[in-house]
């Protein structure tokens, strides 16, 4: 029996406790403690993959009908969020990405290259999912570790670039969101926002309050998988309209699409749960050895996005999202489960647009368009990815991505560049010039990414 | 022992909120308070506010409310805990005009609230 045998025949929720156990005597978390919290994890895994499971064997047979049925040729489900941090900590990158991510904010925070420490364990996550894509792509898990240590980097810097203009927007000081996800579309949005503003855009002015009142409905994640739900069971069935059990079938569908919506993150909150003690070990450890000079704390975007700006762009761009997909000619992405996970998306615009709805909306249409043809193309390697983290696919055909993180420029763009030399080369280069120019000129970005300058009189 | 609701909110109901839930069932069992908590979205608050006697929340949180609230990072950054939980003790303090029956019976509803419907 080699050492490989072992590993997948006991699985991912029997090994990723083992080993976080291991890591977390490592942190002097107090052992009762932590032999639960890692039961936990495992506990969590498994209803995960029990929601993951249940959503594809509902939905695959749905949407692969209404391929057949209506042309409308979205075969590729989003699982969400929840499925791709759950497959990013089961893969191989996963089971190293704590000590690597660690490694690294440590080593560039002593360099003087980051004045984030990053405590945020969980979202860990998107620096492992970026990685076991790699690895999908090239079997080669130094290179997955690589691609998992420059995107934590790279994060890492748009964390410290996007600090003031957080910390002053949300009222939040001594924090940064070093978000894979989230600060992900900073560099995206600076731009477009510019030229927006350049059209005068920013004089047209939306109450946020008014519009959460007029458009709730698209912010409440039971009610859109609902309405999916019986919308691909309705064209699923369109050919059988007359018969009752065609009705059945869709009704059917339109609650099991609701009950993934609500349940699928419950489940991720059992396992936030027990990664509790090794975020606090983790934290601890890193904080006492960060004491000599200045630091931000690296936090989670969840801790912003409840600002109504952010809750009102992603609830007007839920229906813009599902327009996008179904008229973009090269999408094949049928969004479900991350149409909750927009607020994250727009989080880190919101400062850089002053809080302005109409230009983070318009931000949020491009960076989606784009995302659903990052997201189909990223779609083989993140199914791949799934099945080497032992999740079960209904059957060979069935396809899976989702916006957080199978949508994520980011991602794509380490992903697409790092299977070659030259790819690499240009991956680190770009990390130096970004790291290079972001610190000699760390005032003038700043501003651009949406702080004030604190003068004698704004203070 | 004084039964307190807390309502935990953040961005997603599930990630900072959690772990906010915890170290308040943990801190404030200390104090002698037995402590239930329920997380929501920060965009659900005024929908889950029934028999609720504080928020703590994360990320801020808008419209008018009857329930005091305490927006604090201190759980997650680990500075300024005990700071975090004066303020909090002071709001439930402050808030001991209810009586303890209604909160006994408020927290019944609670529960069975918790079972019916919400997996928590």
């Amino acid at each position: 029996m080699t050492l490989n045998d072992i590993i997948s025949g006991l699985g991912v929720t029997v090994l990723l406790p083992v080993i976080l156990f291991v890591l977390g005597t490592f942190f002097r978390i107090d052992v009762k403690r932590l032999f639960r919290s890692a039961v936990l994890i495992g506990v969590g895994f498994i209803g995960i993959n029990l929601i993951l499971g249940y959503f594809l064997n509902n939905l695959a047979p749905a949407a692969q009908k209404m391929v057949e049925f209506t042309g409308v040729n979205l075969p590729i489900l989003d699982v969400g969020w929840p499925a791709a941090a759950a497959i990013a900590f089961a893969g191989k990158i996963g089971l190293f990405v704590i000590p690597i991510t660690v490694l690294v904010n440590f080593l560039m925070y002593v360099l003087h290259l980051t004045d984030t420490i990053d405590v945020d364990v969980w979202n860990y996550w998107h620096f492992a999912f970026t990685g076991g894509l790699v690895y999908a792509l090239t079997n080669n898990l130094w290179l997955g570790m690589l691609a998992s240590a420059i995107d934590a980097a790279l994060v890492l810097v748009l964390g410290d670039w996007t600090a003031p203009a957080v910390q002053q927007y949300y009222g939040i000081p001594g924090i940064s969101l070093p978000h894979g996800f989230s600060a992900a579309y900073v560099p995206i949005a600076i731009p477009i926002n510019w030229l927006l503003d350049k059209l005068h855009l920013d004089k047209i002015q939306a109450d946020p309050e008014s519009i959460k009142k007029k458009w709730g409905i698209f912010g409440d994640p039971v009610i859109i998988g609902l309405v999916l739900g019986l919308v691909v069971g309705f064209l699923g069935n369109l050919k059988t309209l007359n018969d009752a059990k065609s009705w059945f079938n869709i009704l059917q569908l339109g609650m099991s699409m609701a009950a993934v919506m609500y349940i699928f993150p419950k489940m991720v909150s059992i396992l936030m749960d027990g990664l509790i003690p090794i975020s606090e070990g983790v934290r601890d450890f890193m904080k006492a050895r960060a004491s000599g000079r200045k630091f931000y704390i690296g936090l989670d975007s969840a801790i912003a996005v409840g600002t109504p700006a952010a809750i009102a762009s992603s609830m007007i761009l839920v229906p813009i999202a599902i327009i996008l997909m179904v008229v973009i000619p090269q999408n094949r992405m049928l969004l479900a489960v991350d149409l909750a996970v927009l607020p994250f998306m727009v989080v880190m615009t919101i400062p850089i647009t002053r809080g302005n709805i109409l230009k983070t909306v318009i931000i949020g249409t491009i960076i989606i368009a784009v995302g659903l043809l990052i997201g189909t193309s990223l779609s083989p390697l993140f199914t791949k990815a799934a099945i080497q983290a032992q999740f079960k696919m209904p059957s060979n055909a069935t396809q899976i991505s989702s916006i957080c993180d199978g949508s994520n420029p980011l991602t794509w763009f380490i992903v697409k560049l790092i299977n070659s030399w030259y790819g690499v080369v240009i991956l680190l280069v770009v990390l130096v010039l970004f790291l290079y120019f972001y610190r000699t000129h760390s005032k003038v970005w700043e501003k651009i990414a949406g702080a004030v300058e604190v003068t004698e009189e704004n203070k | 022992m004084r039964t307190v609701k807390i309502l935990v909110v953040c961005g997603t109901g599930i990630a900072t909120s959690t772990v906010v839930s915890r170290k308040l069932e943990e801190k404030l069992s200390k104090e002698g308070f037995e402590v239930s908590t329920r997380q929501c979205k920060a965009s659900e608050v005024s929908a889950n506010l029934e028999g609720i006697d504080l928020i703590v929340s994360t990320t801020p949180i808008s419209g008018e409310l009857k329930v005091p609230v305490v927006r604090t990072l201190a759980f997650l950054t680990g500075i300024g805990e005990d700071q975090a939980i004066e303020e909090i003790l002071q709001k439930l303090r402050g808030g001991d005009k209810v009586k303890k029956e209604d909160v006994r019976k408020d927290n019944k509803n609670f529960y069975e609230r918790r079972n019916s419907n919400d997996i928590k």
